[in-house]
């Protein structure tokens, strides 16, 4: 007996031994592969809400190139997120998947795992299918990676009815008829701002500091300012004031913001323009149920409107066997043809200016954006660095339920940037 | 034990042989990602670029970050919540319904919610406890106090009432565990006791209660398990917050891997808590089985 425990023990390490063995030869980036053209490609997303809009888009595809698009829509963000790093570690490369400006494309671009797309971008500016102005975040060491997947301004969402009940007429211009047309719904007995909890948490924050500095709004962003900072204080204890008087809806509460916008049970949700689509799906009518207005500065003094914007990138693995079929999707995907089916699929707007929006007031609002009467300030969650970033949301949600002295918190942030920074140098 | 016959003699040689595909399997299932998350404890991971070389700095960080030790906390909380409520409670309705005529008719709405995943139990819950939710609108109603109370929007209280939450889930099936224990305790003993005299409580202290001490073992021991590895229903209610404020280990080890990609920090925290659940199942069984022995 005690011959064979020894054998059984012998076999089992010799089998762990090897697999781990083969486990660390398997891991590693793969070589780039020979071309091989396809007839359809599979679209990576974490967007699996927008499956109806991708298919049609792949249906448009389809027609015109005669090359399809197959998306694969993950609903969970970190999940998605997971999956794709790993993916880089394994022999199957994602031919396109969305993923996120920032940090989170430069670490993908410094370990060469996403393809460059300088000569598109060139291309795409020449032909004015993409804004000059969307280059910096797809511009790492001068040269270009993926393409915009999406663009966003974020504004002021309203519910009409609950307008009118209120008596309110006018779209506010200043940052004091914002706060008199919110006093006016709070009257009606309706919370006129929506906040949450949880991971939107630092739109007011944003918002605040957008509106109020937007310079200091950069220099934090770039690690150039400190959280701790008498402008980010002062902002803060804005939010304060706001909360306290009553301003928002209950952070805590469950009901999405989109269902909470059409009940009524708040008047006013400040989203980027992706949140039309959300609420076209709840069967609301754009103009009719719903409308937005651009939400003025804190600062009266300051030249230019802060346009909070966001963009999400559309990418492709470098190594992918499928190149050159990338290649001629997503040169079709910027024209203002893709552009226009993908558009109007969502209720939507376009980073292509050339698009037929069919939405009059998301059309209006792209020509007045790129007029010279604004400042774009990029989105604060691709802007500031994930740990940083991760950090302040916990501040935030924390903020927003008891809003108390904001040091504290502040500090907590910038013990996270300064260890982020330190290690940047 | 001698075997007599080559035939046996050839079986028992061969015998590893027919285990090597399960164990295969263990070992590729098991015993690798174990030996890959301890390996990549030790590393500066992203997910993307290779591991690299960093000693205990991962364990260091780990000890010595704030929300990393309320996350101990917190942990430690559900596991003194798991181990009273949810095994007191199935206790409870266990021996209040043993030998009842409609007994397992009274037992069947406990057990009714352990059908439902954790992710539901903490759908249902994050319904119930947000603020205007229907125990505030229930309380409001009654005109009671706290109808306007954050039941999850501040520490530990919020762990508290997930505890509730989970409790309302556990219960039935501990009671379950205990009414099969109670099945098992001989009939003479009891009956001996009851024309000695004794009846309901003392009849239950010292008849019942010593001889349910093998289901009690398991059903604490399972308690303590599954309360250290804590997750879903804290990330459907509260996702560790406000804040910081409800997060367990688990979900630290979660935050730490995915959503701020240090693999290193999150298979640290893995190894961890694997090595705090194994410790607390041994020492507790070691201390149980022993105590039982001795009784013996």
């Amino acid at each position: 007996m005690r011959r064979i425990s020894h054998w059984k023990a012998l076999t089992a390490a010799t089998m762990t031994g090897a697999l781990v063995l083969t486990a660390c030869g398997g891991a590693g980036g793969a070589k780039p592969a020979a071309d091989k053209p396809v007839d359809s490609l599979k679209f990576y997303n974490d967007k699996g809400g927008w499956k109806d809009a991708f298919t049609q888009v792949g249906a448009a595809s389809k027609k015109d190139i005669a090359v399809g698009m197959e998306p694969v829509g993950y609903s969970d963000s970190n999940t998605y997120t997971a999956f794709i790093r790993s993916s880089f570690r394994t022999k199957e490369k994602a031919d396109l998947f969305s993923w996120h400006t920032g940090k989170e494309l430069e670490d993908l671009v410094d370990q060469k795992l996403v393809a460059e797309t300088t000569e598109q971008w060139t291309k795409a500016v020449a032909d004015g299918n993409v804004p000059e102005q969307l280059k910096q975040y797809f511009t790492f060491d001068g040269k270009q990676y993926c393409v915009p997947l999406n663009a966003g301004y974020w504004v002021m969402y309203y519910n009409k009815s609950v307008f009118k009940k209120a008596g309110i007429t006018e779209n506010p211009k200043t940052w004091q008829d914002l706060i008199a047309v919110a006093d006016k719904v709070k009257a009606a007995g309706v919370k006129p701002f929506y906040q949450t909890s949880i991971l939107f948490s630092f739109v007011w924050f944003e918002t605040l500091l957008a509106g109020k500095d937007p310079d200091l709004y950069d220099a934090l962003a770039a690690g150039k300012a400190k959280w701790t900072d008498p402008g980010v204080v002062e902002v803060m204890n804005d939010w304060k004031k706001l909360i306290d008087a009553g301003y928002f809806s209950d952070p805590g509460a469950k009901t999405e913001p989109q269902a909470q916008l059409k009940n009524g049970d708040v008047a006013m949700v400040n989203f980027g323009t992706w949140f039309s689509g959300s609420l076209n799906t709840l069967k609301l009518k754009a103009g009719t149920d719903y409308d937005f207005f651009v939400i003025p500065n804190v600062n009266p003094a300051l030249p230019k409107t802060s346009m909070i914007f966001e963009t999400g990138p559309l990418c492709s693995a470098a190594a992918s066997e499928h190149s050159s079929t990338v290649k001629k999707w997503t040169d079709w995907w910027v024209t203002p043809q893709a552009q226009t089916a993908w558009a109007n699929s969502r209720g939507d707007l376009s980073f292509n200016p050339k698009a037929e929006v069919k939405d009059t007031g998301l059309a209006a609002l792209n020509k007045d954006v790129s007029g010279d009467g604004y400042r774009l300030i990029n989105r604060w969650f691709e802007a500031t660095p994930v740990p940083v970033a991760n950090k302040a949301l916990e501040v935030f949600g924390a903020f927003v339920t008891k809003p108390g002295d904001p040091m504290p918190g502040l500090k907590k942030i910038q013990a996270e940037a300064d260890a982020y920074w330190a290690k940047q140098k | 034990m001698r075997r007599v016959g080559g035939s046996s003699r050839t079986g028992a040689r061969a015998a590893p042989l027919f285990g090597l595909p399960a164990a295969g399997v263990v070992a590729l299932l098991l015993y690798l990602p174990f030996l890959w998350t301890t390996y990549v404890s030790f590393t500066q991971y992203d997910g993307l670029a290779s591991p690299v070389w960093a000693g205990l700095a991962n364990y260091q960080a780990m000890f010595s970050d704030p929300d990393l030790i309320g996350a101990l906390l917190n942990t430690l909380l559900w596991v003194v919540g798991m181990v009273t409520l949810p095994v007191v409670l199935g206790l409870l309705v266990a021996v209040l319904t043993y030998g009842h005529r409609w007994g397992s008719w009274l037992r069947l709405p406990f057990l009714l919610p352990y059908a439902i995943s954790g992710v539901a139990v903490g759908v249902i819950w994050g319904f119930v406890l947000q603020p205007d939710g229907a125990l505030g609108q229930a309380l409001g109603f009654l005109g009671l106090p706290g109808a306007h109370t954050g039941w999850l929007q501040s520490g530990p209280g919020n762990t508290l009432m997930m505890i509730v939450a989970v409790t309302w889930q556990a219960a039935g099936v501990n009671a379950l565990l205990f009414v099969v224990g109670l099945q098992s305790i001989p009939n003479e003993p009891l009956e001996a006791a009851r024309l000695d005299g004794a009846d309901g409580f003392r009849l239950f202290r010292h008849q019942l209660w010593p001889q349910l001490r093998p289901i009690t073992t398991v059903v604490v021991g399972l308690s303590i398990v599954g309360s250290l590895k804590t997750f879903d229903v804290v990330w459907v209610m509260t996702q560790g917050g406000p804040g910081t404020s409800s997060e367990t280990l688990a979900l630290s080890m979660y935050k730490e891997t995915f959503v701020l990609n240090d693999y290193g920090q999150g298979a640290a925290i893995a190894l961890f808590l694997s090595l705090v659940t194994f410790a607390a199942s041994i020492l507790y069984l070691r201390y149980q089985l022993g105590d039982a022995r001795e009784q013996a």
